[in-house]
């Protein structure tokens, strides 16, 4: 990872299509994130998936920009019939979360099987 | 500069009922496990060092309303409940020789940011001087409305100060008092604004209340972490949750700690104050968001920290 960007893994499974971003999302990225997250729910909606479940387990820490850039991914999924969900949040992540109260308005799973 | 807080909570003033005060007494009884003091300094000792502000204290319940001590003449962000007390205080000092003039500086005219002028006792001295300086244009109407018999007994005739109304426009410094003041607008119904004061010696204090920073419009950003830049003591709405600003509450013209630190942290700020708290909000909710506070800003602080205080009504700020 170069500093200022984020690297993605991308894996399909029976109606669901999960993405790995890794690094920070912060002031720097953050539109980079968002802009991601929107070409993945187009392409979660071509390939007809349902749900698109974004890990966070490599994620260093998200602030409120990238925060918001996943309100706006749900509202735009919300048009495309699909469902964001976050799983693996690690310890920082699940803090932010927390603090913000995104684990209130995001369905948030502990495990990738679980989804 | 110092900076008092005589008003810190937003939209509707509150107040503590008996079954708040009598858990108070009994967390700090069983917190004293027994003890005994010698005097009431002692026990105030006690409360001060080994109570958690939310037990020995509270963040009181006037709305918005801070003052800026800079200089002979005095300064003020908005004329909220906690005006009332700010206005007997001040007739005192001017009883002991402080200057009775006032430059009042409004962040927009809705209820809980105007209702404590009615009761702002200043008004009825004939040696006072009001100036009130606000971005809007219809300051004045605002403020007459308020005192129409319909809403009150006291017509803003009747009221003796030289009050005087000064529309402000963005982008342009003024020298006022002993402070140099710019304003930003702000998202807001009917718009707010945001005042930057900064003193002789360079120290500057940013009022940043009823500013919502869209979810939709971060673009807008920018302009204020560039108001806010290498701030002193930065002042923020800081209503919400970021969750609920950016949904229920989306448009309710409020923002949340979590973008208070975020925007703070960019400007290179050197401290924020947690402010307009939610009228819902117990002391232990407010002492619970400022600890979260504290925590997301270690959580995302990437150069040199940003102390986080949280405002109560009576706090005073050395800036």
């Amino acid at each position: 990872m170069t500093q200022g960007t984020l690297d993605w893994t991308v894996e399909t499974r029976e109606g669901l299509r999960l993405i790995a971003p890794i690094g920070r999302v912060d002031e720097t990225t953050a539109t980079e994130f968002a802009e991601r997250l929107a070409e993945e729910i187009a392409k979660a909606a071509s390939d007809g998936h349902k749900r698109l479940a974004i890990d966070l387990a490599e994620i260093e820490y998200m602030s409120s920009r990238g925060l918001r850039g996943l309100t706006l991914a749900q509202r735009q999924s919300a048009d495309s019939g699909i469902t964001i969900v976050l799983a693996r949040p690690n310890q920082i992540m699940r803090e932010i979360l927390a603090i913000s109260r995104y684990d209130k308005v995001f369905q948030v799973f502990d495990d990738i099987d679980g989804i | 500069m110092k900076v008092r807080f005589w008003g810190t909570r937003g939209s509707l003033p509150v107040a503590q009922k008996a079954a708040a005060i009598r858990d108070k007494i009994a967390t700090a009884l069983v917190a004293a496990d027994g003890r005994r003091f010698a005097d009431l300094d002692e026990a105030r000792t006690f409360a001060d060092d080994e109570l958690e502000f939310a037990v020995g204290g509270t963040y009181g319940g006037a709305t918005s309303c801070v003052e800026i001590e800079a200089g002979d003449e005095f300064i003020l962000c908005d004329l909220g409940s906690g005006a009332r007390e700010f206005g007997l205080d001040a007739m005192a000092r001017c009883a002991r020789g402080h200057a009775r003039v006032y430059h009042l500086f409004m962040s927009h005219f809705h209820w809980d940011h105007i209702m404590g002028f009615p009761f702002f006792v200043p008004v009825f001295d004939p040696e006072t001087k009001i100036v009130i300086h606000s971005g809007h244009a219809d300051a004045e109407l605002a403020l007459r409305r308020q005192q129409e018999e319909i809403s009150f007994p006291v017509a803003f005739d009747w009221l003796r100060a030289q009050i005087s109304f000064v529309t402000l426009e963005t982008g342009k410094p003024y020298a006022i008092g002993a402070v140099t003041v710019e304003l930003i607008e702000q998202n807001h119904s009917h718009k707010s604004y945001g005042y930057r004061f900064t003193d002789a010696a360079g120290k500057s204090v940013v009022y940043s209340t009823d500013s919502e920073h869209k979810v939709d419009r971060m673009d807008q950003e920018a302009a204020f972490v560039a108001f806010f830049g290498d701030c002193d003591l930065v002042i923020c709405d800081t209503m919400y949750s970021l969750a609920d600003s950016a949904s229920m509450k989306e448009d309710w013209g409020h923002s949340s700690n979590v973008v208070a630190i975020d925007l703070c942290h960019q400007a290179q700020a050197k401290r924020l104050a947690l402010f307009h708290h939610e009228p819902t909000y117990s002391d232990a909710d407010i002492q619970r968001m400022h600890q979260e506070s504290i925590r997301y800003e270690e959580l995302t602080r990437e150069a040199a920290p940003l102390a986080v205080i949280c405002a109560y009504d009576g706090l005073t700020v050395e800036v």
